[in-house]
């Protein structure tokens, strides 16, 4: 099996960045294997690669609808169980609505939270590759290429204009 | 006749205005006033950990306020007994329920400014989005305190919580109180789940860039965000829904808060139009207590006069303008409708409201609501007063208040039972009680503001990559791109 080497490319700005990224590809490094980290959003198409995939809107799309069940068994299904009849009424349905859409929206919002935390896998405590400049506002790139590749990349990235180029290494944040 | 001759402008004279008008535009705006990332980050840090003796003066006052007027007067009252509050036949409600839509009406301004005007992709919201989204948290907590003294027996309140009892009293759904109990609940998670999403990019920043005690706090509750392109994306999509969904579970808040009065038939409550009125209202009173809120922190934080600035007290003076306009609609229309029904006990309560024992508080509601926003904020160098605007958004507050005080003790003094009338409402420990919600209220901002970042720094810098000035001819104009 090949051996395989984390580098971390650090640059200064957002230009350089993204002529390292074609360049990775142009020395074999698929986008697979590179994972862009920054201090600010920098969308996918600013760097020329694909969308991320994010589960987060199934979630929420997900947690709406056990909201709406939810909420139809607390307005229609427990009165069933405790019944109050009032004045002779049963269920009005206006008033079931209110009901239905306030826990549609609290499980939808709920669930969109915790799918950020599950597709992002938070907490993590973990010791990781990271260093403290990315959050001053460096664009760092995470290379994970062979172990034959490591010098060619590393010299590419220095004549890109990467500030520093070094193996990562996982340390606690 | 005499006739002056002047010369006709040269090349570089034009030049020199577009670089003044450049010069100028970079000074008003901070979207294009761009510093490092690395000197915004240590702005906002120093920010919250310069911490002058005269600060926690303040705190310890606001402190022990809070010690004795918010839980001293509530253990006592809950020791001798709901008679110490003005409730009383016919004001059961009394100051409570005012409070609480008062506190309630506050926290609308968090979501409005953070949620719609990300929604429409207003730029100047970039600086003080938290701060608005801290509002809303402190202020439904305020509003929660006085439901819970308003209970009386406040170790009862999980009697609202639908689960089976022993005496299989389920909870009603069908009630309007129920639905307030979910609605504020759905709103309180909501948005503190809002506050909290766009704040870990932020404690990650604090976190790389604390030591000690600071560093292990940031550490945890950054959750080991790095800044990578999926967490990016999951963030931002998850702004997204929420942005567009807590609108719509902002307004029902407010609504449902409103039914609690117009679905019952009384005079001056049963009105179709409690709900947007009820809205506006809250709205009028978040965006004046988000002005003055963004004006103390500009005056009393290190660095926060290069985030905060006159163009930003002039976005949120129009904002005020709009939303007294919008309210003195909604005040009118209301008043117009009843007035016209030529119901007695109507005619009798709107009389009651003008020529009563408290007549004098709806006048000052009508002058504090529209009249001095009116008068003031038309005018763009009032509008940048910051003691202008400040002391407007106060009386827009207390004008706000009245306007409660005026629809639940006021107006439960006449109802279709003349035997019942009442005169004159005379307020009890709520008072006490108020004032230490809001002590609470500021003592909560201010320890707050030591510790988290106010300013949400990736969302200023991501503002300032956007906005640029290119020229046109040779006037130099703004242009913003979208770079989500």
């Amino acid at each position: 099996m090949t051996e395989k080497n984390l580098l971390l490319a650090i640059f200064e700005d957002i230009d350089p960045a993204a002529r390292a990224v074609d360049k990775l590809r142009e020395l074999g490094v698929t986008d697979e294997h590179v994972t862009v980290i920054s201090g600010t959003p920098i969308t996918e198409a600013m760097l020329g690669r694909k969308p991320q995939w994010s589960n987060v809107t199934r979630f929420a799309l997900g947690g709406a609808f056990v909201g709406l069940c939810v909420g139809i068994f607390l307005a229609y299904g427990t009165p069933q169980l405790y019944p109050i009849v009032v004045n002779a009424r049963w269920i009005g349905v206006p008033p079931t609505i209110v009901v239905m859409f306030e826990l549609t929206m609290l499980l939808m919002l709920i669930s969109t939270f915790l799918g950020v935390f599950l597709d992002s896998r938070f907490p993590n405590y973990t010791p990781t590759e990271y260093v403290p400049e990315i959050s001053d506002g460096r664009i760092a790139l995470l290379i994970e290429c062979a172990g034959e590749l490591e010098r060619a990349v590393e010299s590419a990235m220095h004549a890109i204009g990467a500030e520093s180029v070094k193996r990562a290494q996982a340390e606690a944040l | 006749m005499a006739i002056s001759a002047s010369a006709l402008p040269h090349a570089h004279a034009e030049e020199h205005h577009a670089h003044d008008h450049e010069a100028e535009l970079r000074r008003e705006h901070l979207m294009l006033d761009p510093k490092p990332r690395g000197e915004l980050n240590a702005m906002v840090m120093e920010s919250m950990t310069s911490t002058s003796w005269k600060f926690w003066v303040v705190a310890g006052i606001l402190a022990v306020i809070v010690a004795v007027a918010l839980f001293g007067a509530w253990g006592y009252m809950i020791s001798e007994g709901l008679y110490l509050s003005g409730k009383n036949r016919p004001g059961y409600w009394s100051l409570f329920l005012v409070h609480t839509v008062f506190w309630v009406g506050i926290s609308h301004a968090g979501t409005f400014v953070s949620a719609l005007l990300r929604v429409f992709k207003v730029e100047f919201r970039r600086p003080f989005t938290r701060a608005a989204e801290l509002m809303t948290t402190f202020a439904l907590a305020q509003a929660g305190i006085q439901i819970f003294a308003h209970m009386g027996r406040v170790w009862l309140a999980y009697w609202m919580f639908p689960i089976p009892n022993q005496r299989q009293l389920w909870v009603n759904f069908q009630s309007p109180l129920m639905w307030d109990f979910l609605a504020i609940n759905t709103y309180l998670l909501a948005s503190t789940m809002y506050l909290f999403l766009p704040l870990i990019p932020d404690l990650a920043m604090a976190r790389d860039r604390s030591t000690g005690w600071r560093k292990s706090v940031y550490r945890i509750l950054a959750l080991g965000f790095r800044g990578t392109e999926a967490e990016w994306t999951h963030l931002r999509i998850a702004l997204n829904i929420f942005a567009f969904a807590i609108l719509p579970v902002m307004f029902s808040v407010h609504t449902i808060v409103s039914w609690d009065f117009a679905v019952a038939m009384r005079p001056g409550w049963s009105s179709t139009i409690f709900g947007p009125y009820f809205v506006i209202g809250a709205l009028q009173s978040g965006v004046a207590a988000v002005g003055m809120v963004v004006i103390v922190i500009r005056y009393t934080m290190k660095h926060m006069d290069y985030f905060i600035r006159k163009e930003h007290f002039d976005a949120i003076g129009k904002l005020m303008l709009v939303i007294s306009m919008g309210w003195a609609y909604f005040f009118f229309n209301d008043y117009m409708i009843q007035w016209y029904g030529g119901d007695s006990f109507t005619d009798a309560l709107l009389h009651f409201h003008e020529a009563g024992p408290g007549g004098w508080i709806w006048f000052m509601m009508l002058i504090t609501n529209v009249a001095i926003p009116w008068l003031v904020l038309w005018n763009k160098a009032w509008r940048r007063n910051p003691v202008l605007l400040f002391s407007v958004g106060l009386l827009i507050n207390v004008g706000m208040w009245a306007e409660r005080y005026i629809i639940v003790p006021v107006s439960l003094q006449i109802n279709r039972m003349p035997f019942l009338w009442g005169q004159d409402f005379r307020p009890g420990i709520e008072v006490p009680i108020f004032i230490g919600t809001v002590a609470f209220f500021v003592l909560l901002y201010m320890l707050a503001s030591r510790f988290l970042p106010l300013v949400p720094v990736w969302e200023v810098q991501e503002g300032q990559m956007a906005h640029s000035i290119r020229r046109y001819g040779k006037e130099p104009v703004v242009s913003v791109a979208e770079l989500e």
